[in-house]
């Protein structure tokens, strides 16, 4: 499995964007000027005041530009700075991602993470596995995003 | 230095989460919910309290008495007396935590000092409120306390005689002192809810109770204290006798052991010290978000022709800074055209986090300094970065 996995790595780096809020984990060392991880450069990070600043829908906006798939980091649940931007930015995440999967978008290439100042490594390792997880599922189908292909699917399914 | 203290404690406190998170999820972490947990110990306070009362003579004769008998006769009233103690030093020590949790982790500065400012009376008020319970007891201890409280007022210059006349009484210790330390028991414990009121009121949905497990843990851990090891009085008060011996508790009674050793001027300028250091916490030593390397946006801006009066800001704002107002004219948009409400952001009361934005289906709201636009040309841009990944 892992040398299976390992040449898949060779192959495809996954391109994922993530929205980090300014009060959850550190991300300034561990990233270049254009936002990439150092360690995964595949990754670009956006800062945002706080993960309840987000609209959904340039969540779908990344998704729709080509990325892989697209995280929320917010500050550990019951910890936010303003007390309700993860819970809310939560359930923001929750509903696109049920609104995504009618249009056969996979729910792995949207998720919600929660990480305080100084909980980098976990932060990363979370990175990791989800960069795992995308590698078994594949790239983002061209015609997925976009809800115009999914209209006529089902005639062909019944 | 404190500045230095202070980064030093938040690295600890936000290291004690992490650890705490391992052990419990997180929505469940009891350090999340210190301010919860302190109004839960008071909500308890309150009705053992109004159990007590109703059995409580506050007279030189029949308050020890009284309080005996609730303790040996009344079903349960031991239990709840104990119930009543144990909750009073939890109260003060989940208060203390709330209070060092927000001082280490600077949710006290700028637009957040009214909840700090109301929190040190709250405090002030509250362990006010534990002093005169220790007196109602009236035993050798409570009245040593009522002395040492007496003479605690009457070393202020001028007004003292004054305040120890009206607080204690006007001959001394005599009839007219118990009612009075009642009224100052219970009086300053209902003020604590007036308070919480200016604690709570740029907040919306505060977090006022913890999650039901600990609800049910906190009432489960006192109740065992007070079956466990059971509060009882000491030898009745005689008015002029010097007390065998005085018990200390730690979370009430520290200034009046200290009155002991020092003169009670002393401890007065003390405790009115530490009270007025608390108050002016979140000025002193200030800087601006901006050298403290805080994003600042800007107040949340209202782009009034999409706004289509539905609220959703409004509910979701943490701060109470979205009001909704009568429209006085329609919107621009095919949306807002009919629309009967319209949102007004208070500038006094945002912290410009942004949540309105993310709550808001119609772009109706931006943050000047990091508007709509920025962030979609962002993501277009991190996607282009994604796409050209070094080799």
């Amino acid at each position: 499995m892992s040398s299976a996995s390992g040449a898949s790595a060779q192959a495809w780096s996954p391109k994922v964007v993530g929205f980090v809020c300014d009060w959850a984990v550190a991300t300034g060392d561990l990233t270049d000027e254009r936002g990439r991880l150092t360690s995964h450069p595949s990754v670009v990070l956006i800062r945002v005041p706080c993960s309840g600043f987000i609209r959904p829908a340039w969540l779908e906006d990344a998704l729709k530009a080509g990325a892989d798939a697209v995280f929320v980091v917010g500050c550990p649940y019951g910890d936010c700075l303003n007390r309700e931007g993860n819970y809310l930015m939560r359930e923001r995440v929750d509903q696109l991602q049920r609104r995504l999967q009618r249009r056969k978008v996979e729910p792995e290439r949207l998720s919600m993470l929660a990480h305080g100042l100084h909980d980098r490594e976990a932060f990363l390792g979370e990175i990791a596995a989800l960069l795992e997880r995308l590698r078994q599922i594949g790239p983002a189908s061209k015609g997925a995003a976009p809800a115009r292909r999914a209209a006529a699917a089902p005639a062909e399914g019944s | 230095m404190y500045r230095r203290a202070l980064t030093a404690l938040q690295r600890f406190t936000l290291r004690l989460d992490v650890g705490m998170n391992r052990v419990y999820p997180t929505d469940w972490n009891p350090l999340y919910y210190t301010g919860g947990l302190t109004n839960l110990f008071l909500f308890i306070l309150v009705l053992s309290g109004i159990f007590i009362f109703f059995y409580y003579v506050p007279s030189l004769v029949g308050a020890h008495a009284s309080i005996v008998y609730l303790t040996e006769q009344v079903p349960y009233g031991g239990l709840i007396r104990g119930i009543h103690r144990y909750s009073a030093d939890a109260f003060i020590v989940a208060a203390l935590l709330h209070l060092f949790r927000n001082w280490f982790t600077d949710r006290y500065l700028f637009s957040r000092d009214s909840p700090w400012i109301s929190g040190m009376f709250l405090l002030l008020f509250g362990g006010f409120a534990g002093v005169t319970g220790y007196i109602m007891v009236w035993d050798e201890r409570g009245l040593a306390l009522l002395g040492i409280f007496d003479g605690l007022l009457r070393s202020i210059p001028a007004a003292g005689t004054k305040l120890a006349e009206w607080l204690v009484g006007a001959a001394g210790v005599g009839e007219g002192t118990l009612p009075r330390i009642l009224l100052l028991h219970v009086g300053p414990a209902s003020l604590l809810y007036v308070l919480l009121w200016w604690h709570y009121v740029r907040l919306r949905h505060p977090k006022i109770w913890p999650p039901a497990t600990w609800v049910l843990v906190s009432l489960g851990l006192v109740t065992l204290l007070a079956a466990l090891l059971p509060v009882t009085s000491g030898i009745p008060a005689t008015p002029g006798a010097r007390p065998s011996t005085m018990p200390l508790d730690v979370f009430f009674l520290l200034p009046f052991w200290l009155a002991g050793v020092v003169p009670p001027f002393l401890v007065v300028l003390l405790v009115a010290g530490l009270f007025v250091a608390g108050l002016v916490i979140p000025y002193i030593n200030r800087e601006s978000p901006a050298e403290m390397g805080v994003r600042q946006p800007g107040v949340a801006q209202v782009i009034d022709g999409n706004c289509t009066g539905c609220e959703l800001c409004y509910y979701d704002c943490p701060y109470n800074a979205i009001i909704m107002v009568p429209s006085p004219y329609p919107g621009l948009t095919r949306a807002a055209a009919s629309r009967k409400l319209l949102a007004v952001v208070l500038d006094s009361r945002c912290i410009q986090c942004g949540i309105c934005i993310g709550a808001c289906p119609f772009e109706a709201l931006e943050l000047p300094g990091m508007l709509e636009s920025d962030v979609t040309r962002r993501v277009e841009e991190a996607v282009r970065a994604a796409e050209t990944v070094p080799a």
